[in-house]
C-alpha cells in the first residue's frame, strides 16, 4: 500500500461556516505533495483534521490507512509536524523545547538534532520569547526533523527564514524523499513548492480545484511565446491556439495552448523564424488562473 | 547638548498622559481608595474598646513582620490614627511601589523591546526624551496619588486623623512610589530585556520588604536604612516624621540621574548585564507531560502556596491575644463565636473556611491554564506527538488535586504551628486538630477541580464563570454566621456543605458524597474534552 494519506470528500464546518465542502488528495510514499491555496481557503484546517485537532464532519481521511480521529494515537508515533505559527513556551530554551518534543514523539537522534542545529544556526540556550519567527520555526523544525518519521507534514515552514535557510530547509526535505518519505507541504512560496513538489494540489474556498503532477497541470495552460519572423509575423493571430496576440515593432507577444504547439511551430516556419522564446507556465501563472476573476 | 538629549519630551508627555488618562484614572483612585477609604470601617471595629485589643494583637512580632511597627508602647495611647496607619501605610506604599516600577518598564523598556521606541526615535525627537517623559509623568501620577489619598483620609473626619498626618500619609504613599518608578528606571537600563527589568525590580521590592520584616522585629533603627522604610517610618498621625521623605526624595533623584548616565552610555534594546543563557539541553525532569506542566505552572503554584503559609502565620499570630480582640469587637463576636464551644475552637473554625475556600482558587487557576494553552496554539505540535487528549487532561487533573492537596496542608500548617507557638499551653488543641479541619476540606477542593475540568471539556471558553461561582459560594458561605439566610441558599454554595471542623463535627456521608459526585463530573469532562474540536488562535 502506497498510500500514506487518503482523504476522500472531507467536508468541515464552523457553525453555519462551511470551511471544507469536499477536499479530496492522497499523499504517496516517496512524495512530496504541494498543498496551496490563498489565506482561508482551507489549508490549514485541512492539517488539523490529518492530525485529528479537528473533527470532521463528513468524509474519510486516513493516514497509514487508519482513521485520523479514531487512531491519531497509533497515527502520531510515525508523523512529524512543522505548524505555520510557531507558539513555543515563552520561558524554556529553545534546546529544551527541541528535547521535549523529540521525547514526546519518541525515537529522537540525538546527533541529528545538535546537526540541525549547527545547520539551522538556532542559538539553542535562548528563552523561547526572545526568539523572532524565524527562530521558532527553526525550533519547531528541527524538532521534526530530528526525530524518524514516516510522513511529514509542513504548514508554511519556511515563511519566517531567509533564503540561505530556505535552501537549508530544501535539502533537508530532498533527503527525506530519497529516504522514502512521504511529505505534505503547505506553502505561500510557489517557487518552492515547484522546485521540491511531485504533486500539486491547490485548494480554493474549501473544494479541492486542482490536482496532479506540475507537468500534468501545465498541459492545462499556455506558453507564453516571443516570436520574430522574416515574413509577416501578424499572420500568426489567425492560427488556432494562439490568443492574446499583441504586434510591437515586427515583434508578436502570444499565449500558445500547449495542445497547440506542434500547428503553431509549423505555422511559423512557413514564415521564417528569426527568433523563438517561450516560457513555460509557472506555478504561478497556474495558481493565478484558479483566482482570476474572482 | 543636553537639550538635544532631551528634546521634544513635552509632547511625548502630552502624547503619554493622552493614552494613558484612563490607566491613570483607575490607578490614582483605586490606590488612592484602598489607601484611606477603610476610615469608617477602622472607626467601626474600634468601638469601645477595641483598640487596646487591636493594639495588643498588632504588637505580636509575626504580625509586626508583616504590616510593620508603631512609635506607640503604651495601648491606651493607641489612637485611631496611630491604627490606621500603623496597619494601612506600608501596604499602600509597597502597592504605590510596585505600581510605579511596572508603569515604568512598561513605558520604557518594554516599548524598546517592542520596537515601538524605534519609530518613536526616527523622528525629530532626543535620544532620552522617552525615559524623560516617562519619569515625569510618574511623578505626576504620585502627586496625584499623594492630593487624592490625603483628601479622602481627611475627608471622613474621623477622630485623631489630622490635617498634617493626612497631608503625611498621602505624601508617603506617593513618594513610595517614586522610589519604585526611579527603581524601575535604573534596573530598565541594566538588564538585558524588559522582563528581566520587571523581575529584578520586583525581586528587589521583595527583598526590601522582606528585610524591613526583620529589622521591624529586632531594631528598628535598622529599618531607616532601607528605602522601603523611609515611607512607613513618616509614623503619620503620631510622630509625624517628616524627615525620611527628605532621603526618600534625594535618593529617587540620584537614581533617576544614574539612570541616565547608565542611558546615555548603552545602546538601544541593549543591556548592562547579559542575557542569562539558558539551558541547550532539557533536564530529564521536563521531558514528559506531567514535568512540562509542572514546570509552566512553578511560579505560580509556589506564589500561591507562599501565599497561603503566609495568610496561616498571620491569622495563627492572632491566637495569642484573642480574647482581647474578639471581646472588644462586636463584629468579631458575632463572626467568630459560638456558644458552648471555645473561642479558640470556633475561631479555628471560621478562619478554615477562609483559608480553605482560598486553597481552592489555585486548582482552578490550573486547569484554565491548559486551555490557555490550547487558545495560545501550544497544544497543535503536543498533539501531534504521541501525547493523547488523556494523557493532557488527567495530567492536568492529578496535578490541580495534588496542588490543591498540597494548600491545605500548607495552610493548615502554617495556621495550626503559628497558633499552638503563640498559646504555648493555654490550649486543648492539637496539630491533628487543624489538619483534620484540612482534610475535612478536600471534597470541596476536589468539586472546583471538577467544576473547571467540567467546562473545560464541553465550554472551554467559559473558564472564567467557574471563578464567578466560587466567588459567590465563597462569600454566601463566609456571611453565613452574620447574615440569615434561608437553608436552600446557603446550599447553593458548595462551600457550605461541609461541617465546619473542628467546631462541628466530621460528616463521612457529605464527605464521599461530594466526592463521588466531582469525580462523575471529571469523567463527564474527559469525554467533552476527548470529543471537541480544539481551539486555536482565536
Amino acid at each position: 500500500m502506497s498510500e500514506i494519506v487518503k482523504l476522500q470528500g472531507v467536508q468541515k464546518r464552523f457553525g453555519k461556516f462551511q470551511a471544507l465542502r469536499d477536499v479530496s488528495f492522497t499523499v504517496e510514499k516517496e512524495q512530496v505533495v504541494g498543498f496551496i491555496g490563498p489565506n482561508g481557503a482551507g489549508k490549514s484546517t485541512t492539517i488539523r483534521i490529518l492530525l485529528g485537532i479537528l473533527r470532521r464532519n463528513g468524509g474519510e481521511a486516513q493516514i497509514f490507512g487508519k482513521d485520523v480521529w479514531k487512531d491519531s494515537l497509533e497515527i502520531h508515533k510515525r508523523i512529524s509536524y512543522v505548524p505555520g505559527d510557531v507558539a513555543l513556551w515563552k520561558n524554556l530554551t529553545g534546546g529544551e523545547i527541541i528535547d521535549l518534543f523529540m521525547k514526546l514523539h519518541g525515537g529522537g537522534d540525538k546527533k541529528k538534532r545538535d546537526y540541525l542545529i549547527e545547520r539551522f544556526e538556532l542559538d539553542p540556550k535562548k528563552k523561547a520569547k526572545t526568539y523572532s519567527k524565524g527562530n521558532r520555526q527553526k525550533v519547531a523544525l528541527i524538532s521534526a526533523l530530528s526525530v524518524n518519521s514516516d510522513l511529514y507534514i509542513f504548514d508554511e515552514p519556511t515563511s519566517g527564514l531567509d533564503p540561505l535557510m530556505e535552501s537549508v530547509f530544501q535539502e533537508e526535505v530532498a533527503r527525506l524523499k530519497k529516504d522514502g518519505k512521504a511529505i505534505l507541504l503547505s506553502s505561500h512560496i510557489l517557487s518552492e513548492v515547484e522546485s521540491l513538489a511531485d504533486k500539486v494540489v491547490i485548494i480554493r474556498q474549501g473544494e479541492i480545484v486542482e490536482s496532479g503532477s506540475l507537468d500534468e497541470l501545465r498541459h492545462l495552460t499556455r506558453y507564453a511565446v516571443t516570436l520574430m519572423t522574416e515574413g509577416d509575423v501578424g499572420k500568426m493571430a489567425s492560427v488556432a491556439g494562439v490568443h492574446n496576440f499583441v504586434l510591437k515593432d515586427k515583434e508578436a507577444n502570444f499565449s500558445a495552448d500547449t495542445r497547440y504547439i506542434n500547428d503553431i511551430l509549423k505555422e511559423a516556419t512557413k514564415l521564417g523564424v528569426k527568433k523563438f522564446e517561450a516560457t513555460p507556465p509557472t506555478l504561478a501563472d497556474l495558481f493565478m488562473r484558479h483566482y482570476e476573476g474572482n | 547638548m543636553l537639550k538635544k538629549r532631551f528634546m521634544s519630551w513635552e509632547s511625548l508627555l502630552l502624547h503619554d498622559l493622552k493614552r494613558d488618562w484612563i490607566k491613570i484614572l483607575i490607578w490614582v483612585i483605586g490606590l488612592g481608595a484602598f489607601s484611606a477609604g477603610f476610615v469608617p470601617a477602622f472607626v467601626e471595629i474600634t468601638k469601645g474598646q477595641g483598640l487596646i485589643g487591636m493594639y495588643e494583637v498588632l504588637q505580636n512580632p509575626a504580625m509586626m513582620s508583616i504590616v510593620g511597627p508603631t512609635p506607640i508602647d503604651v495601648a491606651t495611647y493607641y489612637t485611631i490614627g496611630a491604627f490606621y496607619s500603623h496597619t494601612m501605610l506600608l501596604f499602600s506604599s509597597l502597592i504605590a511601589m510596585i505600581m510605579s516600577a511596572l508603569h515604568i518598564v512598561g513605558r520604557t523598556r518594554k516599548e524598546e523591546d517592542s520596537g515601538l521606541l524605534e519609530l518613536v526615535r526616527s523622528f525629530e525627537i532626543g535620544r532620552q526624551a522617552n525615559s524623560l517623559a516617562a519619569i515625569k509623568e510618574m511623578v505626576v501620577i504620585n502627586i496625584l496619588l499623594a492630593i487624592f489619598t490625603s483628601g479622602l483620609l481627611y475627608s471622613f473626619d474621623a477622630d485623631t486623623i489630622t490635617m498634617e498626618g493626612s497631608l503625611l500619609f498621602g505624601i508617603s504613599i506617593g513618594m513610595a512610589g517614586i522610589i519604585g518608578g526611579a527603581l524601575a528606571l535604573v534596573l530598565s537600563q541594566i538588564m538585558s530585556s524588559s522582563s528581566s527589568a520587571i523581575g529584578s525590580s520586583l525581586g528587589i521590592i521583595g527583598l526590601l520588604y522582606i528585610i524591613r520584616a526583620g529589622t521591624d522585629i529586632s531594631n528598628v533603627d535598622l529599618s531607616m536604612i532601607n528605602p522601603l522604610g523611609w515611607t512607613y517610618l513618616t509614623y503619620p498621625f503620631t510622630e509625624n516624621n517628616w524627615i525620611p521623605l527628605l532621603y526618600a526624595a534625594i535618593f529617587s533623584i540620584v537614581l533617576v540621574i544614574i539612570a541616565f548616565a547608565l542611558e546615555g552610555g548603552r545602546d538601544m534594546g541593549a543591556g548592562y548585564l547579559p542575557e542569562r543563557q539558558g539551558r541547550a539541553n532539557a533536564k530529564k525532569s521536563l521531558l514528559s507531560v506531567s514535568g512540562l506542566f509542572i514546570r509552566i505552572n512553578r511560579g505560580t503554584i509556589i506564589a500561591w502556596l507562599i501565599g497561603y503559609s503566609i495568610l496561616g502565620i498571620s491569622y495563627g499570630a492572632v491566637y495569642g491575644d484573642m480574647e482581647a480582640f474578639i471581646k472588644n469587637n462586636e463584629l468579631a463576636q458575632l463572626m467568630f463565636t459560638q456558644s458552648g464551644v471555645s473561642l479558640e475552637i470556633s475561631f479555628t473554625s471560621t478562619i478554615m473556611l477562609v483559608m480553605m475556600g482560598l486553597v481552592c482558587i489555585i486548582p482552578i487557576v490550573i486547569i484554565n491554564k491548559l486551555f490557555a494553552v490550547e487558545i495560545n496554539s501550544y497544544i497543535t505540535q503536543l498533539q501531534a506527538t504521541r501525547v493523547t487528549r488523556g494523557r493532557l487532561y488527567w495530567t492536568n487533573i492529578v496535578l490541580a488535586t495534588v496542588v490543591g492537596l498540597t494548600g491545605i496542608i500548607v495552610s493548615a500548617a502554617s495556621l495550626g504551628a503559628t497558633a499552638l507557638y503563640v498559646m504555648s499551653d493555654n490550649t486543648t488543641m492539637e496539630m491533628v486538630d487543624f489538619l483534620t479541619s484540612g482534610f475535612n476540606s478536600i471534597p470541596v477542593v476536589l468539586f472546583y477541580v471538577a467544576l473547571a475540568a467540567l467546562v473545560l471539556g464541553w465550554v472551554p471558553r467559559l473558564g472564567k464563570l467557574v471563578y464567578v461561582y466560587f466567588t459567590y459560594s465563597f462569600f454566601l458561605s463566609y456571611f453565613s454566621g452574620i447574615i440569615d439566610l434561608p437553608d436552600w441558599v446557603l446550599k447553593t454554595a458548595i462551600n457550605s456543605w461541609i461541617p465546619m471542623m473542628p467546631m462541628e463535627d466530621f460528616d463521612l456521608s457529605i464527605f464521599i458524597t461530594i466526592t463521588a459526585i466531582s469525580l462523575i463530573m471529571i469523567i463527564v469532562g474527559y469525554l467533552g474534552y476527548n470529543n471537541r474540536d480544539m481551539v486555536e488562535g482565536a
